[in-house]
């Protein structure tokens, strides 16, 4: 009935993007700013992939995308490290409660 | 001939001076630690701690007394070569003129070291050679053992050299040169126990004092530098008298050297005649202030006061200061200014002259210090001088000058023997009787004390000394006053021939002494008894000098009265002084028991006991009165010669022609046996306030000491406010300014402008930062909410086309949107457990 572009594909990607930015804008628990962060990564793999199948072609947007993965991957790590050390420090992972630099 | 006595002359000056440079040097290190100690130590000496030789003794004392007996030979040798060559002498003095050099040019004056060479010169160098002679020798035994024996004579030396060049200086600058150092070598010596604090203070005093006088000398030498435009004494006397002709001031033919004088110095100088001051003309200021310089160095009244002080110095030393160099000094600058003086300044003089002789003389008959009495006697043989150059008597003055020499020189010496021998005592309360244990003193001291009191037979010529030199001295005196306007000018007032004025000089034979005594035709110096017959002819030729000299007056009756009167005081003072001493009953048993003579010591005494004896009547006078400066032209002032002064000689018998024995008559009636009618006769109501004032020396120290000491202690406090209120206000004002200043600076500027400046920034910093600060909250979603609107806003600029309003705005909206409901997502929740 009607095919699907590159423009749902953005659509979609915005649509996880700003609920990335939602959740990370308004989720106290570490974790929960981290899936954020993890959505909004994934939404612009979404566009990577997307924008690599319809507009340049080859594989360079799955490239970048598996880059992000990787990075995502990384990034999480050394998140969850800190997510760690900060519990350690405060017996919370509340973020609000992590303002000890407020200027 | 005239270079060989010039180098003569030379040779005498300077080889003092090489002494002077030796013993200086080398004096303390010249041998004579060979000699013994002495065998008895002296218990007198409390000046000197005999404890054994000093260094440099006696070698020192012969080396100078070589050099200056040196001196003598080179002045015995210009003698004889002077007197041997009577025709060439105008040719000597004129090669000497001849042979000046110039030293140095100062503006348009040459200043020329040369040597004045006539008559004066030679008689001169050769009194005070010897007489220096003498008191080397007598200084070698008086100065035995003292601990700086070897700088005494370094010192002699240099007075010698400073005394010898004075006199044969050409040119005034030198004369101020050997002026200045005979001063500052009689500072050394009558300070030479400077231990002691008077000969110290009196040092400085005779040093001081004779500031003042040196201070009106240099203005005197500023005045013929700028009037007369030439120094030199022959030089400065022509154009002043060229000056005086031009200036209508002196009549008659001008002398060779004044007509030779260029038109231009002759009207430069004529200002001195033209100009006054104080209703007086520049050149009697002239005169006068050059005569201040002989007022300090020959002690005249006012500036008289440091002569009695200065006999703290040893007693050789006080002999040559009176005898030959300092004092003589004064009195022979005066003859040589002689034709710079003006009738006015030449009554100064003789005031001056006169109030010092008299005072001194009365100072003199209370003093009980026998080297005090005669340093007043001094001062008052001194006013006798310098009295006689006021009055005209230039030859009787130089004369006595020259005779005094040899008298004081021997007083003094005989003064020193006495103290030496009553093992420094000077008391004359603590003498007496001493006759018999030095008869040689007494005899010599004898000899000078008929000499000073001008001991003669009248209307004969024998007599001593003084008996022709003063009475020379008040013959001229007497024409001044009696005879000056009444003498009927038998002459044509320019018709006076040199032979009239001055006197053949004498041939060196000694059996011809009676030439210098009746030097010319029918001159004679002691007062002649004319016969009857020879009367009329001596009136004859009685010179017409008031008539050629209309501007010279006849002189006041007080200045012929005051003299006369104290040439009967100083027989008295001498007699007193030599009764006291020598004849009346011993007073101090222990002093007279040791007292003694000393061997060495009495050479001398002789010597000049001899030289008092014939000077009265050998060539001195001849000599002087060939250097008599006038030449046959007549100048502003008579040069007076005594001896042509008949009527004056026959009367002035009368006067004084017994006064030496009445004083020294009373002088020994009232002596005799001590002090004891003196005492009675001081204690004589009418008397005591006269011996108050004698005795306090017309309270002229008291005087000096409240208005000069005084005053100078109130300039001092003056100067003391002025420092502390003006000198100290001006630096504690500028310091205070200064701290005003800097506090203005450092608070107002500093503190306010640059620290403000810096403060600003940092403050601005600080604002910022605090403004910036609000939005680090410390809280995650804010940031991800700041990075949101960032983007957010970034994709409207994008998307409005560049359209910065549309962003702003909503930049603003999310930006309050996030800070508005701030406070409440800061809130102390904690989702996360």
């Amino acid at each position: 009935m009607f095919e699907i572009g590159l423009g749902h594909y953005l659509f979609v990607s915005a649509l996880v993007f700003c609920t990335g930015i939602a959740v990370m804008a308004t989720k106290r628990n570490a974790v929960g700013i981290l899936i954020g962060a993890e959505l909004v990564l994934n939404a612009a793999n979404l566009n990577f992939v997307a924008c690599g199948r319809y507009r340049v072609g080859g594989l360079d947007g799955q490239v970048a995308a598996a880059f992000v993965i990787v990075l995502a991957a990384a990034e999480a790590a050394i998140a969850l490290a800190i997510f760690l050390n900060f519990y350690n420090a405060l017996a919370t992972i509340d973020v609000d409660r992590g303002d000890t630099l407020r200027g | 001939m005239a270079s060989v006595l010039q180098t003569c002359l030379l040779l005498g000056v300077f080889v003092p001076l090489a002494s002077f440079a030796f013993l200086a040097l080398a004096g303390t290190k010249l041998g004579g630690s060979r000699r013994q100690p002495p065998s008895e130590p002296d218990p007198g000496h409390e000046h000197d701690h005999p404890t054994g030789p000093a260094r440099g003794e006696p070698a020192a004392g012969y080396v100078a007394t070589a050099a200056i007996a040196f001196s003598l030979v080179m002045a015995l040798i210009c003698l004889v070569i002077w007197l041997k060559h009577p025709e060439s002498h105008d040719a000597f003095t004129q090669a000497a003129r001849d042979a000046a050099v110039v030293w140095t040019v100062i503006g348009n004056v040459a200043i020329q070291f040369g040597v004045k060479l006539d008559a004066l010169t030679v008689i001169m160098f050769l009194m005070v050679s010897l007489c220096a002679t003498c008191i080397h020798v007598f200084s070698i035994g008086y100065m035995k053992g003292d601990p700086r024996f070897a700088r005494f004579f370094t010192y002699m030396s240099l007075f010698c050299f400073s005394m010898l060049g004075l006199v044969i200086s050409s040119n005034l600058v030198f004369l101020f040169i050997f002026w200045e150092l005979v001063g500052v070598c009689s500072y050394f010596l009558i300070g030479f126990w400077f231990e002691k604090k008077s000969a110290s203070d009196a040092a400085i005093k005779a040093f001081v004092v004779n500031r003042v006088g040196d201070f009106g000398f240099m203005i005197g030498l500023a005045l013929c530098f700028i009037y007369l435009g030439d120094m030199s004494l022959d030089g400065a006397a022509a154009i002043f008298e060229a000056a005086a002709h031009a200036a209508g001031k002196a009549h008659g033919p001008l002398s060779a050297a004044a007509a030779a004088v260029a038109p231009e110095s002759v009207s430069r100088a004529s200002a001195l005649f033209t100009t006054t001051l104080w209703g007086v003309p520049v050149a009697t200021w002239l005169g006068i202030c050059l005569f201040c310089g002989a007022i300090g160095k020959s002690a005249q009244f006012p500036l008289h006061v440091w002569l009695p002080d200065a006999m703290e110095g040893p007693t050789p030393v006080s002999a040559l200061i009176h005898a030959a160099t300092m004092v003589a000094a004064g009195v022979y600058l005066v003859g040589r200014v002689f034709l710079l003086l003006t009738p006015g300044a030449q009554f100064f003089i003789a005031v001056i002259g006169c109030i010092t002789l008299t005072m001194a003389a009365l100072i003199a008959i209370v003093q009980l210090d026998i080297k005090r009495v005669l340093a007043y006697s001094t001062l008052s043989q001194l006013g006798y001088m310098i009295f006689a150059m006021g009055i005209g008597a230039w030859i009787a003055a130089l004369f006595h000058l020259l005779i005094h020499a040899f008298f004081k020189a021997l007083l003094f010496l005989g003064s020193g023997q006495v103290i030496i021998g009553c093992h420094h005592e000077q008391d004359m309360r603590r003498m007496g009787g001493l006759w018999s244990k030095m008869p040689n003193t007494a005899f010599t001291f004898l000899i000078a004390v008929l000499a000073i009191s001008g001991a003669g037979i009248p209307w004969t010529k024998l007599g001593l000394g003084g008996f022709y030199s003063k009475d020379e001295i008040l013959a001229v005196a007497h024409y001044r006053h009696f005879g000056w306007e009444a003498t009927p000018g038998d002459h044509e007032p320019h018709a006076r021939t040199p032979a009239e004025l001055s006197v053949v000089p004498v041939g060196f034979e000694p059996g011809v002494a009676q030439h210098g005594l009746a030097p010319g035709e029918q001159g004679h110096v002691a007062p002649a008894a004319a016969p009857a017959g020879s009367h009329e002819e001596a009136a004859h030729h009685e010179p017409a000098y008031a008539a050629a000299y209309p501007e010279v007056t006849r002189l006041p009756f007080i200045l012929f009265l005051l003299p006369v009167l104290i040439a009967y005081v100083t027989p008295f003072y001498m007699g007193r002084c030599f009764v006291l001493t020598f004849l009346s009953p011993p007073r101090d048993r222990h002093v007279h028991e040791h007292a003694h003579e000393s061997r060495i010591m009495y050479g001398p005494l002789l010597v000049l006991a001899a030289m008092t004896a014939v000077s009265g009547w050998m060539l001195f006078r001849g000599l002087v009165a060939e250097a008599v400066p006038q030449g046959g032209a007549p100048t502003l002032v008579p040069a007076i010669d005594g001896s042509t002064l008949h009527s004056a000689h026959h009367a002035l018998p009368l006067w004084v022609g017994f006064s030496w024995m009445v004083g020294l008559l009373a002088a020994y009636l009232l002596y005799r046996n001590g002090f004891g009618v003196a005492e009675r006769v001081r204690r004589l109501p009418a008397l005591s306030a006269a011996y108050a004032v004698l005795w306090n020396k017309f309270y002229f120290d008291h005087v000096y000491d409240f208005l000069l000491v005084g005053g100078t202690k109130v300039v001092a406090v003056i100067c003391r406010l002025f420092d502390n209120w003006i000198v100290d206000g001006m630096v504690n004002g500028s310091a205070l300014a200064t701290e005003r200043i800097s506090r203005f600076s450092g608070v107002v500027l500093d503190n306010m402008g640059v620290d403000g400046a810096v403060n600003l920034v940092g403050k601005t910093g600080w604002g910022l930062g605090g403004l910036l600060r609000s939005v680090h909250t410390g809280i995650v979603r804010n940031y991800i909410l700041l990075a949101v609107i960032a983007i957010s806003g970034l994709v409207i600029y994008i998307l409005s086309a560049g359209n910065l309003i549309w962003t702003l705005i909503w930049v603003a909206l999310a930006a309050l949107a996030l800070l508005v409901p701030r406070a409440r997502l800061r809130g102390p929740q904690a989702y996360g457990r």
